[in-house]
């Protein structure tokens, strides 16, 4: 075996995490948002809100929501950005995309754009968006800081950075209760409403692998951005990581 | 959140109102008050402005430094000039672009003493939405839709974060 990286508590080969997380997400893809709901008792819906009200994105602006999936971020953002703005909903996985189409027309959403990319090489000019977003999706990045970088890069001068995530609990107490809830009920609740235990598994694990907050901070200003700051929501649950582009 | 709060009423502010920012634009400004261990960094750019948090060695344009009063009486339209007057206000950089943001913070007319009072970690909705009171000149009209505006964005409030530190345990 080459170079490794962690799928979760796994040890596996570089080039092959982007399939293993694939396969992922190509399980997941049809409960997606069922799980999230139930996952995370419809919290996630509100760490996603503050999100958005926290991007500052306006009328007019072009959104770029990464790894977007299932389309509820763009859903938002196509109303903040109005008549004039444009919102491109990437994600890697085809499967993922499917929903985010799906759902968007559920939703009478038409004009999102749909582009399926990966994240360390996005296919946009220099200098494109007002805003990048990603929600929960940077922890299935293998090369972190190149997706960093990519973003850094598409984003004009002045643009914003989202970057909501799984992240470190601040107290003792709840970080116990945190890790009973994932590691014991989180793969049980995929088993019984996904039918897809071990990709629940996956997910609890590779919470824990991501960088914590101090350290996505550092990786965000070593990619170029000028200012990052972060928001822990939930007790440290999820943060959000809010960049500028100086 | 005080941060998020004041961002999103001013930049309400700039696109309601067509306020023109271009003197301020691509300008960095550091507002400290030590009293409430505050330190704001506002960032114009393309037509809005961010307020972040500001850390030491930050490559900012202008630096305010200001006392609890004349912070407290900026948002509630004080004169700049005669806070600088009396001294109560500590300016490094250009006059002309802290006036301008002073400007624009004495038109939001937030109500920082009660932000205050409440401020003790999470707070919900509502508390928000009765402490944004947009009683002043031309933002007059705007009360009523800033303040949904606000509550309809800032639903997240129960799970928000607590890092309203420069508030606890600095006024009471």
């Amino acid at each position: 075996m080459g170079k490794t990286t962690h799928f979760g508590y796994q040890q596996v080969d570089v080039e092959k995490k982007q399939g293993l997380v694939k396969g992922v997400f190509d399980s997941v893809a049809d409960n997606y948002d069922l799980m999230n709901d139930v996952m995370s008792m419809g919290t996630h819906r509100l760490w996603k809100n503050y999100t958005i009200a926290s991007s500052n994105v306006t009328e007019g602006d072009k959104v770029l929501d990464i790894a977007g999936g299932t389309g509820d971020l763009a859903i938002k953002y196509r109303k903040k950005v109005g008549p004039s703005g444009q919102v491109i909903l990437s994600d890697i996985n085809s499967s993922m995309l499917e929903e985010g189409r799906k759902n968007l027309l559920d939703h009478g959403v038409i004009d999102v754009e749909f582009v399926q990319a990966n994240a360390e090489s996005l296919p946009f000019e220099d200098n494109t968006f007002d805003c990048v977003s990603i929600a929960f999706g940077l922890r299935n990045v293998t090369h972190k800081n190149i997706a960093l970088e990519q973003m850094h890069r598409v984003l004009k001068k002045g643009g914003c950075l989202m970057v909501l995530e799984f992240s470190k609990v601040e107290n003792e107490m709840l970080e116990k209760l945190y890790d009973f809830y994932s590691f014991n009920l989180i793969p049980k609740l995929g088993g019984l409403f996904a039918d897809d235990e071990q990709s629940y598994q996956y997910l609890a694990e590779s919470i824990r692998k991501h960088p914590d907050q101090e350290t996505l901070k550092t990786m965000v200003l070593d990619a170029g951005f000028g200012l990052c700051e972060y928001h822990n929501l939930s007790g440290g649950i999820v943060a959000v990581h809010k960049a500028i582009k100086t | 959140m005080f941060r998020l709060t004041l961002e999103k009423t001013l930049n309400h502010l700039i696109n309601t109102n067509n306020i023109d920012t271009e003197g301020l634009n691509n300008k960095t400004i550091g507002l400290s008050v030590d009293e409430f261990n505050l330190k704001l960094l506002f960032m114009f750019t393309n037509s809005r402005v961010f307020v972040m948090e500001m850390h030491d060695q930050q490559n900012i344009d202008v630096d305010i430094k200001l006392n609890k009063t004349a912070f407290l009486s900026l948002f509630k339209g004080a004169s700049f000039e005669e806070l600088i007057e009396s001294d109560e206000i500590d300016i490094n950089g250009s006059v002309k672009t802290a006036q301008q943001l002073a400007d624009l913070i004495a038109l939001t007319s937030i109500d920082v003493e009660e932000l205050v009072s409440h401020y003790t970690g999470d707070i919900i909705a509502h508390q928000l939405g009765k402490s944004i009171k947009l009683v002043k000149g031309k933002a007059n009209n705007d009360k009523v839709s800033i303040v949904e505006t606000l509550k309809n964005d800032l639903t997240t409030l129960l799970v928000a974060p607590s890092q309203s530190r420069f508030f606890n345990n600095k006024t009471h």
